[in-house]
């Protein structure tokens, strides 16, 4: 111990300091203290040095595609053992075989060639991206947005503003999956469009077989109350999981 | 000195305000006040059945889960096999999740199940508590200006391969505070909800990680 300011409990609030989690009291005191105690003030340079280092050097690793489909088909067994057996039952184990088979199959031999829901979506977005206008609504208004839908299809899209986290509202459009027409809510984050669309929840054979990237396109897809979600943009997979997760966690508008 | 303010940060990527009262009373006093990060409840969880609960709760954190259990284990099948016990025991325990950080609740399920894998298929691979005083004690104070702390335009230089090999040597107790914050970017509360340690351990390990992490890093290169 060379200093006697720098003393175990100021080194501690230094990374607390450097990774946000002291109140504005304290931020501004271990500020002060940074300026005046060279030691402090060396601590601080290390760990953000090692931060950065480990932001920009280490690979982000995702779990391996398939895991997903074996944890919902694992969780799916333990449904069944619960249920008394019924012909429902039985349904559920033939789609459950069902999901297991073509999960496994879609890993020996890649994706399968016919159109997923997800395929259908990504082409949707590229040609909405290459389209004049990437909606058919434009607007960063959710109240203009939502009454926009009602017109057109039995329910209107939840719709959530975003626009303080950064990821602002652009406008809708129609998208149609196989022979259904589906809102699209189209957000924007910094010059990356992102296309949101909603359907009732189906299968989960989908789900189960889910690429996490279609032609560089990022996927992430998600149901909430009977509603699944996907959500398509070019932006990086883990900026687009928090735009799920916001947009999970937001209220809807009132 | 010990108030705690809820407010929500970075950016306002977690919403929802969860109730601090068990993790308050366990912070020691006289730590300094936290700014501590309320986390998201998935919507309207009590209302869903266990199915619904777990594509809101579980299957969202499946990457991160991935993660810790690769960092834990140190390989990829390892991982995926304790991702996939711990889901199901997720699922069997979905009732209990009672709001609050749902990836915490996930993790510390994710790492009681790979530590209980690593006890059973490589004993001596793990680290108990006791050990981890003893090196706790063995090591000097992370402040310590002499000791030998690389220059951090050399720590610039590491490629990704030496920093992971760096990280993976770290005794668990260790490495796991330093994943969960600076790879999974976890809040100091989270991370002692996930490590089930107090608060200031938290904070002590996660210095002496980094440290350690620094030293080894700046010490003379093996290749």
């Amino acid at each position: 111990m060379t200093s006697s300011t720098s003393d175990d409990n100021s080194v501690l609030l230094v990374h607390a300091y450097l990774d946000g989690e002291l109140d504005p009291a304290n931020a501004l005191e271990i500020a002060q203290r940074i300026r005046t105690d060279p030691a402090l003030a060396a601590e601080g340079e290390r760990v953000k040095a090692l931060q950065q280092l480990i932001r920009e050097r280490l690979p982000r690793e995702v779990a391996p595609p398939g895991l997903r489909a074996r944890i919902e088909a694992s969780v799916g067994g333990q449904r069944r053992v619960s249920e008394r057996p019924s012909w429902r039952a039985l349904a559920a184990s033939i789609a459950l075989t069902a999901v297991v088979a073509s999960s496994s199959t879609w890993l020996l031999i890649g994706p399968p060639p016919e159109s997923t829901t997800a395929d259908s979506l990504v082409s949707d977005h590229i040609r909405a991206l290459m389209a004049p206008q990437p909606i058919d609504v434009a607007s960063s208004d959710r109240h203009t947005v939502k009454p926009w839908f009602n017109g057109r299809i039995p329910e209107s899209p939840r719709v959530v503003d975003l626009a303080k986290q950064d990821f602002p509202l652009v406008g809708g459009r129609l998208d149609v999956v196989g022979r259904d027409p589906c809102p699209t809510l189209v957000y924007r984050h910094e010059k990356h469009l992102i296309s949101l669309t909603e359907m009732p929840a189906g299968s989960g054979l989908d789900l189960a077989r889910t690429p996490r990237t279609i032609n560089g396109y990022n996927v992430v897809h998600w149901t909430d109350n009977g509603v699944s979600y996907w959500a398509i943009s070019d932006l990086a997979a883990s900026k687009l999981e928090d735009f799920a997760r916001l947009f999970r966690t937001s209220p809807a508008e009132s | 000195m010990a108030q705690v303010q809820c407010v929500p940060q970075r950016g306002g990527d977690e919403i929802g305000f969860t109730n601090y009262g068990q993790d308050v009373a366990a912070m020691k006093s006289d730590k300094p006040s936290l700014r501590l990060a309320a986390s998201a409840t998935p919507n309207n969880i009590g209302s869903l059945d266990d199915n619904a609960r777990f594509a809101q709760v579980v299957m969202p954190y499946i990457d991160d889960a991935y993660r810790l259990a690769h960092w834990l284990t140190g390989n990829s099948s390892d991982a995926e096999d304790v991702v996939q016990d711990a889901s199901l025991r997720a699922f069997r325990a979905i009732r209990g999740y009672a709001g609050g950080s749902a990836r915490a609740w996930l993790l510390s399920i994710v790492r009681n199940t790979a530590y209980s894998w690593l006890r059973k298929n490589r004993p001596t691979a793990v680290v108990t508590v006791d050990d981890l005083e003893a090196i706790e004690l063995m090591q000097a104070n992370p402040g310590d200006p002499d000791l030998e702390t690389p220059e951090t335009t050399l720590l610039a230089q590491i490629d990704a391969e030496r920093l992971r090999a760096a990280i993976a040597t770290l005794p668990a107790p260790f490495r796991e505070t330093l994943v969960l914050r600076d790879i999974e970017g976890l809040d100091y509360r989270e991370i002692a909800q996930t490590t089930e340690v107090p608060i200031g351990t938290v904070m002590s390990r996660l210095a002496r990680a980094r440290h350690r992490l620094t030293v080894t890093l700046g010490g003379k290169s093996h290749d």
